[in-house]
């Protein structure tokens, strides 16, 4: 499974990253709903979407550690009663749904990235796109290969155009977003081998983590841009 | 060769026109922001819709003017360009 279960190892700490990755995800939806209000372009907008949808993802991906760690602590008690069964089962349920809509939320993000940055004006072509998108998404929910590959496909096509963004633009700023985007496709190729051990469910979390960083050092960059 | 302005940079230009010069006739927008006629028009359309500018009818003559908006934006220019240039989304 692509989200692994919090291992109790890791005492929550993955749920901190994955917070910290939803503040940045925010604050990047903060600010281009800002310059949308300004400009009203809708490019803009999407892009606040995308990165809404990630965040909600992140929310979704706590409350799947937090149910998963609070499970296996309800397990451990020694007396197991029926009231106990009723609490693990419905756990199982928040469980099931919050992975459901992590995986939805995070590949509606990039499907969004996507659309954004391969201008297609061609309605045939985004209700192809769009129709082909939710198949993967349903498939996505009971096969986690399927997510998988597909968030790993999406994150290569948006490396690929933030490396060309910056052979054109060549500033600090466009290298920093390549560079972000290199280690979250590092950090999913990762996740590939995540339910083969838990150290690499940790790796990924880092670079992922490690990934947002970068993506935030960014937007502490536009801070020290001078005004008009 | 001369690079091609963006839409942005476009949007900036006829805006620092209309904030160095209170009012302005479409004629000397058109001279100080060197577009054409027919581009500029679509341009003064969105501004206007978006509330970047306002247009003001004197004397049966048509002016426009930037709008607290449209100051707030070219204060935020640089920003805006460096976010939009960094990931491409100009």
């Amino acid at each position: 499974m692509f989200v692994l279960p919090s291992d109790l190892r890791f005492y929550g700490i993955d749920s901190v990253m994955d917070f910290l990755i939803f503040l940045v995800a925010i604050l990047i939806t903060y600010q281009s709903y800002n310059i949308y209000n300004l400009l009203k372009e809708k490019n803009y907008k999407f892009f606040s979407w995308a990165f809404l949808s990630i965040s909600i993802a992140f929310l979704f991906k706590i409350i799947t550690n937090f149910t998963f760690f609070h499970q296996i602590n309800l397990l451990q008690t020694y007396f197991i009663n029926h009231a106990l069964l009723e609490r693990i089962k419905l756990l199982d349920w928040i469980n099931f749904f919050s992975v459901i809509l992590y995986r939805i939320f995070l590949l509606v993000g990039f499907l969004i990235l996507f659309l954004i940055f391969n201008k297609t004006e061609r309605k045939e072509k985004v209700i192809l796109f769009v129709y082909l998108s939710i198949i993967t998404v349903l498939f996505s929910i009971y096969f986690s290969f399927v997510f998988h590959l597909t968030l790993f496909l999406l994150i290569s096509f948006l490396t690929i155009y933030f490396y060309r963004n910056h052979k054109r633009i060549k500033s600090k700023n466009s290298l920093i977003v390549f560079y972000s985007f290199l280690a979250l496709l590092t950090a999913v190729f990762i996740g590939f081998f995540s339910s083969l051990h838990p150290f690499f469910y940790l790796t990924y979390e880092v670079i992922l983590l490690i990934g947002f960083f970068i993506l935030l050092l960014n937007h502490i960059n536009l801070k020290d841009v001078k005004r008009q | 060769m001369v690079k091609k302005r963006t839409k942005l940079e476009v949007i900036k230009d006829i805006l620092i026109v209309l904030r160095s010069e209170h009012k302005v006739k479409i004629t000397h927008l058109i001279y100080k922001s060197n577009l054409s006629s027919g581009s500029i028009k679509s341009y003064i359309n969105n501004l206007i819709k978006n509330g970047l500018m306002d247009e003001v009818n004197n004397s049966g003559k048509k002016y426009y003017q930037i709008t607290q908006k449209g100051n707030k934006f070219l204060e935020d220019f640089n920003k805006i360009m460096v976010f939009s240039e960094s990931y491409g989304l100009e």
